[in-house]
């Protein structure tokens, strides 16, 4: 029995035909209420390697020139049948719609920062032993790491040099040196090559810490649940 | 993780070039997660995400050593 292998989902039509997938499968459009994705009839999963991971985001890229919106779908997801896929987007149908409008005309630019450590803005306070349940205190867990993972000397100054080109941003720290910290940000098609030489002007601000950028890329860290 | 997954994957962090380990990056471990659907509770994410810092780690000072070597052969 052949299963459904998902690509992306599309803010609208595409302007040209979809072409074929993965296995060389026709893909085809499947909606879902007002969301519509791209998939494949596959026999069976794909093998993870290499050759099949740069299929997956040859597809994605290509459907991306063809929309205005594109969420690349996490590689490898399969589903039954187009019910079942329904039945799995409905529930995070608002989410995903959102989604769809952040990244219209929009794409992404990655950004790694490398080094033996981040400056960080002030130190954290403590965690607060007084609130009163576990919520509370998860919440408050929350953020503190948000302020941390956002909050450093080298991040701020990434931000002034940058600003005026990021949409949107997601933050990753690592804290495994070399690899300090991954930031992904949403720009305007188009602006790569600005966002590239701008990053140029303000390395120097950056002392120690080396920052490398990759892209552009179709917008997979602004999907919902890709980034908690 | 089953061996044989675990041994696939490291065919693929094996050929560490900075594009592929941002491409595992980007495809492997971001985009939209459909709850239960995705394949890869084969590859539990999370360890292949610390497996990928790791790698990304190597191919920092892989970059820096070409650039060095780059550099003294101008010079």
């Amino acid at each position: 029995m052949s299963r459904l292998y998902l690509y992306a989902l599309l803010g609208g039509p595409p302007s040209g035909p979809l072409g074929a997938g993965l296995a060389g499968e026709p893909l085809r459009l499947v909606r879902c209420g007002d969301l519509l994705a791209v998939a494949g009839d596959v026999p069976k999963a794909p093998s993870i390697d290499a050759a099949s991971l740069r299929a997956h985001d040859a597809t994605v890229r290509r459907l991306a020139e063809m929309v205005e919106a594109v969420l690349p779908i996490r590689f490898c997801t399969l589903v039954d049948d187009e019910s079942a896929l329904a039945g799995l987007l409905e529930p995070q149908r608002a989410g995903l719609g959102e989604a769809l409008a952040l990244v219209a005309g929009r794409e992404q630019m990655t950004l790694r920062l490398y080094g033996e450590g981040l400056h960080d803005d002030a130190p954290l306070p403590d965690a607060e032993p007084s609130l009163p349940g576990p919520g509370a205190r998860y919440l408050a867990a929350r953020r503190r790491e948000r302020r941390r993972a956002h909050g450093s000397r080298e991040m701020a100054a990434l931000r002034r040099g940058l600003g005026a080109l990021i949409v949107d941003e997601r933050v990753e720290r690592h804290d495994m040196p070399p690899l300090l910290a991954s930031l992904y940000h949403l720009i305007e098609r188009g602006a790569s090559a600005r966002y590239l030489s701008a990053l140029e002007t303000i390395a120097g601000e950056l002392g120690a810490v080396r920052a490398r950028a990759t892209g552009p890329w179709p917008p997979y860290a602004f999907a919902p649940g890709a980034i908690p | 993780m089953k061996p044989k997954a675990r041994r696939r994957l490291r065919n693929v962090l094996d050929e560490a070039d900075a594009s592929l380990l941002d491409l595992v990056d980007h495809v492997l471990n971001k985009g939209v997660v459909i709850e239960g659907e995705v394949l890869l509770g084969l590859a539990n994410v999370d360890l292949v995400y610390l497996r990928l810092a790791a790698v990304l780690c190597a191919a920092d000072r892989l970059e820096r050593t070409n650039e060095s070597r780059r550099r003294r052969a101008r010079s």
